[in-house]
């Protein structure tokens, strides 16, 4: 199975990532999954495509560390972060987070806790295409 | 040589992905700064993070070494 952390430009499946997970342990008891996925309208405005950019490696070292601070923190048995950068249209899949643990509680913890802090350390930038013009996202908390 | 990177929204500012300076001993993180500032006036006002060879850096004094890798970056959209 692929790495628990990539930055990919091509789909993921989630069944995929959850197996890989289920693999890892037979001690795992919940595994919590965020989805992230492109929507079509954004602050008042039709959005046809939004594009990303990342500063690669920093961002793929940052994705590491930040799931072995989540594994530490929650006492996960394990979590896999997946993101595109590529050019998605509305539906389509952005980014993947799971967290794997023996109880629920860790597990949604864990998987809130790394998708928030993504958005604040992942050097990854999206920009929304509109019939209007092209824009960068402003960050939402 | 100093490479000096842009990403996102610093880029289409700057006009530019990357550039490079001569590194000269004794230059710091701010002496860089304060380059790119002069070419490219208003370009780094959105600028939210700089790292040093992929580790974010606070201290704009940091003494840089030859072949250092300097991003400058806005804040993240990711997600």
């Amino acid at each position: 199975m692929n790495e628990p952390v990539r930055i990919q430009q091509e789909d993921f499946l989630q069944d995929a990532e959850i197996a890989a997970l289920k693999a890892s342990s037979q001690r795992i008891g919940g595994i919590a999954t965020f989805l992230g996925c492109a929507r079509d309208f954004s602050e008042g405005r039709e959005v046809s495509e939004i594009s990303f950019e990342a500063y690669g490696s920093m961002a793929l070292a940052e994705m590491n560390k930040l799931r072995d601070e989540a594994i530490s923190k929650f006492t996960l048995l394990d979590a896999r972060i997946v993101h595109r950068v590529t050019t998605v249209r509305a539906g389509d899949n952005i980014v993947f987070i799971a967290a794997a643990a023996e109880h629920r509680a860790a597990a949604f913890d864990g998987c809130r806790w790394m998708i928030d802090e993504l958005k604040q350390r992942v050097p990854i930038w999206k920009k929304e295409i509109t019939p209007q013009g092209e824009a960068w996202v402003t960050p939402h908390p | 040589m100093i490479r000096v990177l842009f990403f996102g929204p610093v880029a289409d500012r700057v006009g530019q992905r990357e550039m490079s300076f001569d590194f000269a001993p004794g230059m710091t993180l701010h002496d860089v700064m304060h380059k790119v500032g002069m070419l490219y006036p208003g370009a780094l006002s959105i600028v939210s993070f700089v790292a040093v060879n992929q580790n974010q850096i606070h201290d704009k004094q940091l003494a840089l070494n030859d072949n250092d890798e300097i991003a400058f970056m806005a804040k993240f959209s990711g997600g």
